[in-house]
């Protein structure tokens, strides 16, 4: 395997080195997880105390695997380290920072992570009480170093978060290099930086969820039956940065020719290339920063109830975002969505309790669809407008802010508020036959059906195919085979849990009479409490602990930003988007109807923020005249913090994302960390300078 | 002025052309055509209404008094949309790329492949990037990676990525506005050869300059335009290289030519 490298049939890129440093990489990352489980450090199932002769068998096999593919790694790393620095010198001199960078990046994220893991997930949720317990040999020595590791690794992480940034702004080396006539330039290794990052995101996504879902499972368990299926969930998640990040790392490798000819280019031209390609780099080293500061300062700040309450609060705004990146990405904006929102939720409001012109008091769903139409008729005034008048969209959404404001100030006179409860008894609830739960669940079945049909004969396919040639690949033609047959085993997972479930559920509502009614309460429906996952009895069973307020409107914010995401990265719409924006006369001249652009992204936003109003009505059913008033400003910020220009043509889904989740984690952490929320403002006026600064550099580099 | 005389061989007739902006008139009842298979040269000094002329053309501005033929038929060109529905490719002067885009979706931009999910239409990524490089590479630039960002490229690259993408999409008429303005000497050449490459192809080119030696080479006839006027159409037999550039400064017909036009009855 190794054999064609080392013939010198491939030339050694920097390509090479990446590679292998992510090879190494993994291989820490292999031995972290055998040592952490082995040394009682990750306890993962249960056990009297955290003696090593304590294993359970499912540590045996962790501590087994985390050992093979460590040793896999290591030696692949190895062999490839040999060649490289026998034959080029500049490569000893990168080898020494970037391994040392490399495997600071990996130790001080797999060894603080797996800690504060084994921690929340361990049954001595206290280390500090077990130190103090005399259980002899050199235990609680190593206790309290794992302890301060904590803190220590969490640091070494922070800088290199730093270092990884600067990575990312300081003039890469530029060395020229001969090798038969052809001049390589050595480019900047922002490829690895970005895939150490996404490991990383995908890692503290993944602590996120294990802290919110799996973790308070644990107090009250008793048998390792009990639990089995959670931590086997519980694992997979830990283990989910390590995949990611081999899977990128086969990524890197796939791509390396096309990145050869992008060798050609100047690193600075390369680097804000890169910086160009993905809208959110800001965004994700800001969040990661940020949270990771919030960590260090506070053990509260993962805490299941503190994570769903910054969620919970962003997400209606994080709704809305999507929209605003869309409009902002088209060049224009939007200053009235505050007003909007209060319009539909007055709306909605209004519909339920005291009734609507022509329909009287209406039902919910019938009430939340015309809500949302006014939203739509609000939406198509702004873009009329604009398109008619060619205003600029800051004037004209100026003069509808206040104009739509005036709506939700004259109906409600003298600021009082509208409630639910002054005209209803009980909140709203609709019935749902179980037949409806029955033909979903058939549907569910047959899209689940149809997506093996398409997808499962590719990925075999392709494994099969990696396969055959993988001695002919290069250095990673195994490693890429197997790569893609865990891709496939995933799927196929994946694929057969929703078959469970949905079967479940076929079982459970096929079992009740016929036309049995269901009664779901209508605002829990759009943004209710969640208190568990499937049913009682379900496989997927999991309760939600009291103390964490998750709102189901989180579930939408996600599966919006999954659709708009898609539509605007990978539909002819979302190239008229990008192109409107970037240059609005280009665009038109290719035959692109900006005018109708502009009019359906004002539309889309104001759809959104409509949707968004009755998350809120729903969470809180009252409307003040006054509600959204300031939303506008927000909902920009958390977009220009994601990484979208306000003049136009750049911009992602996924950095308003993270925009609101910045937003989200420092409205929550300040509070947390005892700070003064009234330097919330004050603060998020810092980032979002830093933003604007990194996106004026990165525009800088178009106009080069 | 009704003036409806309409020429069968000619691909595009456009007739006595009027376009205000607000109150400036900026062309003032211009008669233009190409025929078939011709490379036309559209000459002017700068502000001539060249380029307003075409963007009339091409849809991209209304025009405000006037009639266009193409292929023999009375069209209305809404927008450049219908151009392209027509078959006329253009490269703008300066409404060609957008910086902040890859090279490959501003090549398919306005009529991108797309592949269908169920009702869905997801744009064919793989093929925009291939077939992106391959058409470029067919007329003679080589980019390095269809993913790269305009922005990053060099004016001259630009305007190539610009032409190439005309040539690969223009089924009838190629327009090419000042297409060699940033071009070095050899690049020139290149669009040149594209030009007679899309002649032998049996497509018309209109090619417009306000620079004669870019195009004297090339073209079949010239049109001259001077402040919203036409001077008068030129077939290359009739006129020296050096007359044309004279007649684009000082906006006069020689005395020579003015007899040859009035027999033609074609006055400016
Ligand atoms: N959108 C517009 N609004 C108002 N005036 C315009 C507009 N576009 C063009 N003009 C005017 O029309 C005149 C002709 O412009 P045009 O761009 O057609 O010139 P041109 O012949 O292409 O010149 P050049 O050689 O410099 O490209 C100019 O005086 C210009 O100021
Ligand atoms: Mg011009």
């Amino acid at each position: 395997m190794m054999q064609a490298y080392l013939d010198g049939k491939r030339e050694a890129s920097y390509i090479g080195n990446l590679v292998t440093l992510l090879i190494l990489g993994f291989a820490v990352l292999g031995f972290c997880i055998a040592y952490g489980v082995l040394f009682g450090w990750m306890p993962l199932g249960e056990r009297a105390n955290i003696l090593r002769s304590d294993l359970n068998p499912y540590e045996y096999i962790v501590a087994v695997a985390g050992l093979i593919y460590g040793l896999g790694c290591a030696r692949t790393a190895y062999g490839l380290m040999n060649r490289e620095q026998a034959s080029l010198r500049w490569s000893q001199w990168m080898y020494f920072v970037t391994v040392i960078i490399g495997g600071a990046i990996l130790l001080s994220v797999v060894i603080p992570v797996g800690l504060k893991f084994a921690l929340l997930l361990g049954q001595e949720k206290d280390l500090r009480a077990l130190i103090n317990d005399d259980i002899g040999g050199l235990a609680p020595i190593a206790l309290a170093i794992g302890e301060n590791l904590i803190s220590i690794s969490l640091l070494v992480a922070g800088l290199v978060a730093l270092l990884s940034l600067l990575v990312f702004l300081i003039p890469p080396l530029e060395r020229l290099r001969e090798t038969d006539g052809v001049r390589w330039i050595v480019a900047p290794p922002a490829k690895f930086v970005r895939a150490i990052l996404l490991v990383f995101f995908v890692g503290v996504i993944g602590i996120i969820i294990a802290g919110t879902f799996v973790v308070p499972l644990y107090p009250g368990y008793t048998t390792i039956r009990d639990v089995e299926t959670h931590r086997i969930a519980a694992g997979l998640l830990f283990l989910l940065p390590g995949l990611f990040g081999y899977m990128q790392a086969r990524q890197v490798e796939e791509q390396s020719d096309e990145l050869r000819r992008a060798l050609a280019l100047t690193p600075g031209k390369f680097i804000r290339a890169e910086l160009a390609k993905s809208p959110s780099a800001g965004a994700i080293i800001g969040f990661i920063a940020i949270f990771m500061g919030f960590t260090m300062a506070t053990d509260l700040f993962l805490e299941p109830s503190s994570v769903a309450s910054f969620l919970s609060n962003v997400a209606t705004k994080g709704v809305i975002a999507i929209g605003v990146t869309y409009l902002m990405i088209s060049g224009e904006f939007d200053l009235s969505v505050g007003s909007i929102l209060g319009v539909t939720a007055l709306s909605f409001m209004q519909f339920l309790t005291i009734g609507a012109p022509v329909f009287g008091v209406m039902e919910p769903i019938p009430a939340a669809l015309l809500a949302i139409f006014v939203a739509f008729i609000l939406g198509a005034i702004n873009g009329i407008l604009l398109i008619s008048t060619r205003i600029p969209s800051f004037i004209v959404t100026l003069g509808t802010m206040l104009a739509f404001r005036a709506i939700t100030l004259v109906a409600i006179a003298g600021g009082r508020i509208l409630r639910y409860s002054d005209h209803h008894e009980a909140l709203p609830v609709i019935g749902i036959s179980n037949i409806v739960f029955l033909v979903l669940a058939v549907i569910g079945l047959a899209v689940v059906a149809f997506t093996a049909y398409r997808v499962l004969p590719v990925l075999y396919r392709a494994t099969i195919q990696a396969w055959s040639v993988r001695e002919n690949s290069g250095d990673f033609g195994t490693s890429s085979a197997l790569a893609r047959a865990v891709a496939l085993a995933v799927t196929l997972l994946i694929l057969l849990a929703i078959v469970v479930w949905l079967a479940a559920v076929l079982a459970y509502h096929g079992s009740a009479s016929g036309g049995q009614i269901v009664e779901v309460g209508y605002f829990d429906l759009f943004n209710g409490r969640v208190l568990a996952i499937g049913s009682e009895g379900d496989f997927f069973h999991m309760q939600i602990p009291r103390s964490a307020n998750v709102r189901l409107a989180i579930v939408w914010w996600f599966i919006f930003v999954v659709i708009f995401h898609v539509i605007l990265t990978s539909t002819s719409f979302g190239n008229s988007i990008f192109a409107t924006g970037g240059n609005e006369g280009a665009a038109r001249a290719q035959g692109v109807n900006v005018d109708r652009v502009k009019m359906q992204n004002f539309v889309i936003v104001a759809l959104l923020t409509g949707i968004a109003a009755i998350y809120e009505v729903s969470r809180n059913p009252g409307v003040d005249p006054r509600k959204g008033t300031g939303l506008e400003l927000e909902v920009i910020a958390m977009t220009v913090i994601g990484g979208a220009l306000l003049s136009g043509g750049y911009g992602s889904v996924v950095g308003s994302l993270l925009g609101a989740l910045i937003f989200g984690m420092l409205q929550t952490g300040l509070v947390l960390v005892g700070i003064e929320s009234r330097v919330f403002a004050g603060t998020i006026g810092v980032i979002i300078i830093v933003a604007v600064i990194l996106n004026t550099l990165v525009r800088g580099a178009q106009r080069n | 002025m009704e003036y409806t005389q309409k020429n069968d061989d000619a691909l595009v007739d456009m007739i006595d052309i009027h376009k205000y902006f607000g109150s400036v008139q900026v062309l003032r009842g211009i008669d233009f055509h190409v025929d078939r298979g011709e490379i036309v040269g559209l000459l002017g000094d700068n502000g001539a209404g060249k380029s307003t002329l075409i963007k009339v053309l091409t849809g991209y501005h209304s025009l405000t008094r006037g009639q266009i033929y193409f292929d023999g038929e009375a069209v209305r060109i809404y927008s450049p949309h219908d151009a392209r529905e027509l078959g006329i490719e253009t490269v703008h002067q300066d409404l060609a790329l957008v910086p902040l885009m890859s090279i490959a979706r501003n090549f398919w931009l306005g009529q991108e492949p797309t592949y269908e999910v169920g009702p869905f239409k997801f744009l064919d990524k793989k093929m925009m990037a291939s077939e992106s490089i391959r058409a470029l590479a067919d007329v003679g630039i080589h980019i390095r990676d269809s993913e790269e960002t305009v922005g990053n490229m060099s004016g001259g690259e630009r305007q190539s990525v610009a032409i190439g993408r005309a040539v690969y999409f223009g089924k009838k008429l190629l327009i090419l506005d000042e297409p060699t303005s940033a071009l070095s000497v050899g690049e020139t050449q290149k669009v040149l050869d594209y030009t007679i490459a899309a002649k032998e192809k049996g497509m018309s080119v209109i090619f417009i300059t306000h620079n004669i030696r870019h195009v004297y080479e090339v073209a079949d006839r010239f049109t001259i335009i001077e402040r919203g006027h036409k001077l008068g159409d030129f077939y290359k037999s009739e006129v020296s290289e050096n007359e044309v550039a004279d007649m684009i400064v000082t906006g006069q017909i020689p005395e020579r030519l003015r007899l040859y036009d009035e027999e033609n009855g074609d006055v400016a």
